[in-house]
């Protein structure tokens, strides 16, 4: 699809355009030295090309370890960030570069839920207050005279007692606080909710709650989700498509069923493995991968395929050749030049490769040796 | 390994668990009223044993392990009530000296956040050390000599370059390590994991807790991991003590218990949890929050939440016991919950 048929489509949301599209989205900040003089010394590659497609009432999940990207992704989509380059298309216009009036009509329809109920919320505002204060940006969504009314109705929705619109965020737990944050959200009617982390700050049973809370909303109101968080069961329960990302970059993206019971991509595999399993057989049958090391600095990231410094099945050509995000014979893309469809969890009608095979100390592509445990 | 890191107790007599926690109570003293944080908690820890205690914050599994280590907050905390019995004696009689020396040596505790557990302006090379200078009177080079082996040990790479940097200079899950080389240092013969991988991510916590199973077959200490992660108690520990409200309401042999729980409780987290291994349908959460330790529900505390209590269960405190051998319950209905399963 070319950018020409897109603007052709601007604003009406037809059938083959995507609700939200970003193309090869770029965040690069600058690191700096020196206090009054300051002079950049490097880069930090935040996001180093990321595409991705939502559509309507989809849930689309992005999952990776800290520092992989995934939340300078959602400031990007939110417009708190400049990307450095790429292009972020909404029904088919491209946003990237609103601001003022059309700018605010945009952010109507993508809202966002915090990781951090605490800090998200004015300890001085009243919970009504909180709700409410959307409509002072834009007042066309609810009229004056009303407002009350729907607050207490948000209020409802979301589970909490629609008498405590005059209380402080203090007088509430956690869980209620993300109910909080989710009814402002949703005060301005969107189209797209990007929930950063939105239960990792919860308790287990808490979490559950929210996460029914987000699901029932995203059927009732239709609502399309980019939901972050680096819990791979959370993102597993609730979201349609998948992408995992890795030092700034999707490594392999597909449906809910590509990533979780194909994974191509070596990293996906490491992360599916190292999620502790309670169920006493799936954990039998789970592929046991130890990776080694720590993620490498965004800073400085290693040439070719990103992941190849823990990677054990890196050649030679991984050091030089960054591998393409595209389909290699599973089914959906991955960015590894050795794509290899493993199911590692739930096994039950795959046979999970020997453990020894993968866990054996290979050669890395600068001749060192990367021993992954057993 | 030097002869620093050897242990002056050896191996601990079999038979005998080498830390009994007998009736623990634990209660904070503030301004807005006495906050009961530990309510009667009991159990054994044997040797190259692992026990989880598992709960929701503000359970009380976090204190009570303060208790064992004698690093309560004191005032508002105090001990009210109970025994701490290490090898046969109580560390709650002792001395503040003998407390002091059987802390590090004997048992030594890793906290969640290895950041602000270290201290920033120290090496991580002097912070290791100084377990050997305080506890052993080594030498500055001794004990740096040490450090290094330590680190070593819990698979820092480049030791030897890295013993003088500073906590800032590692990763998350490199001060983990630290952290870990400095609670091992002695030779413990218990560790307690407080949260250790809480603030990891998953693939490095995979790592550490593959550290710790294999330190622990190494030495055959005995670990109590403190978690809110079912799925690292399932992973790593032996048994399960499930906590609610400050008290231990579900424990025995950890696959039984999850296979087939005796508390609604345990049953209830359970069903709140996504699975990677498989699309879920709809989870089914407990309903509510875990009670505030200053206000307690009556009889049984878990009652209010609990899609299985009786009019009987908000006038009876349910005792913790055997339902099947080796399994206890703390719920009035025991037998007929793990009948369900």
């Amino acid at each position: 699809m070319t950018t020409e048929t897109l603007t052709a489509t601007s604003g009406s949301g037809t059938s083959s355009e995507p609700l939200l599209r970003v193309e090869g989205l770029v965040k690069h900040f600058p690191l700096t030295q020196g206090i009054v003089f300051k002079k950049t010394v490097g880069q930090v590659r935040a996001v180093d090309g990321v595409s991705f497609s939502l559509d309507k009432g989809e849930t689309l999940g992005l999952v990776g370890e800290s520092g992989c990207g995934k939340s300078t992704v959602s400031k990007l989509i939110m417009h708190l960030e400049k990307p450095t380059a790429g292009k972020i298309f909404y029904k088919g216009t491209d946003v990237t570069e609103l601001s003022g009036k059309e700018l605010r009509k945009l952010r109507r329809n993508i809202q966002i839920i915090f990781q951090d109920p605490y800090s998200s919320l004015n300890p001085r505002m009243t919970v009504g207050d909180i709700v409410g204060e959307p409509w002072e940006i834009h007042p066309d969504v609810v009229p004056s005279k009303d407002r009350q009314r729907r607050v207490r109705e948000l209020l409802e929705r979301v589970g909490l007692n629609p008498d405590f619109v005059n209380r402080y965020p203090h007088q509430f737990s956690g869980g209620q606080r993300q109910r909080i944050g989710i009814a402002r959200a949703l005060a301005l009617q969107p189209e797209i909710i990007v929930c950063d982390e939105p239960v990792s700050a919860l308790d287990v049973s808490v979490q559950a709650q929210v996460i029914n809370l987000l699901e029932e909303l995203k059927h009732e109101f239709g609502l399309a989700y980019i939901f972050i968080a680096h819990d791979l069961s959370v993102v597993r329960h609730i979201s349609d498509r998948v992408a995992v990302m890795y030092l700034g970059a999707i490594v392999e993206i597909g449906t809910e069923e590509d990533i979780y019971e194909n994974s191509a991509h070596p990293y996906t595999q490491a992360l599916l493995s190292a999620v502790p399993v309670l169920d006493p057989v799936a954990r039998a049958q789970k592929t046991r991968i130890m990776l080694t090391g720590d993620v490498p600095s965004p800073a400085n990231p290693p040439s070719g395929c990103r992941f190849r410094t823990r990677c054990w099945k890196a050649q030679d050509i991984c050091a030089t050749d960054p591998p393409e995000l595209v389909d290699r014979g599973q089914g959906h893309p991955a960015a590894c030049h050795f794509a290899e469809a493993v199911k590692i969890v739930g096994g039950d009608t795959h046979v999970p490769e020997p453990t020894t095979e993968i866990s054996a100390p290979v050669a890395g592509p600068d001749g060192s040796t990367h021993p992954s445990g057993s | 390994m030097t002869s620093l890191m050897t242990s002056p107790s050896g191996a601990p007599v079999g038979g005998v668990p080498l830390l009994e926690v007998d009736d623990l109570y634990v209660e904070f003293r503030t301004d807005y009223g006495v906050v009961h944080a530990v309510n009667g908690i009991s159990y054994t820890l044997s040797a190259g044993e692992t026990l989880a205690i598992l709960g929701e914050s503000g359970c009380g599994k976090s204190v009570s392990a303060q208790a064992i280590m004698g690093i309560l907050d004191s005032p508002p905390g105090f001990v009210t009530g109970g025994e701490i019995r290490y090898k046969g004696s109580n560390l709650l009689t002792m001395s503040a000296k003998e407390q002091r020396d059987l802390r590090g040596e004997e048992i030594s505790i890793v906290f969640q956040d290895a950041l602000s557990s270290l201290n920033p302006v120290f090496s991580v090379g002097a912070q290791i050390g100084e377990m050997f200078r305080r506890h052993r009177g080594a030498s500055r080079a001794d004990a740096k000599k040490a450090a290094i082996e330590l680190m070593e040990r819990v698979r820092i790479p480049s030791a030897k370059e890295r013993v003088n940097d500073y906590p800032h200079q590692f990763s998350g899950g490199m001060r983990q390590r630290v952290m870990i080389a400095m609670a091992i240092a002695l030779d413990p013969a218990i560790l307690i994991a407080d949260e250790p991988t809480t603030a990891l991510d998953v693939t490095v916590q995979a790592q550490i807790m593959d550290l710790l199973a294999e330190l622990q077959k190494e030495t055959g200490m005995g670990l109590i991991l403190i978690t809110h992660d079912l799925g690292v108690v399932g992973e790593i520990a032996d048994r399960v003590a499930v906590m609610y409200a400050g008290r231990i309401v579900e424990t025995g042999a950890t696959d039984a218990v999850f296979s087939a729980p005796a508390m609604p409780y345990t049953e209830g987290l359970m069903a709140s949890i996504a699975r990677v291994d498989q699309k879920g349908q709809r989870l089914n959460p407990i309903v509510g929050a875990p009670p505030n330790l200053a206000n307690l529900p009556s009889g049984c505390p878990f009652h209010p939440r609990c899609p299985r209590a009786t009019d009987y269960c908000p006038t009876a405190l349910p005792p913790l016991l055997e339902v099947v051998p080796g399994r206890y319950s703390a719920c009035h209905y025991a037998e007929e919950v793990l009948r369900d399963h």
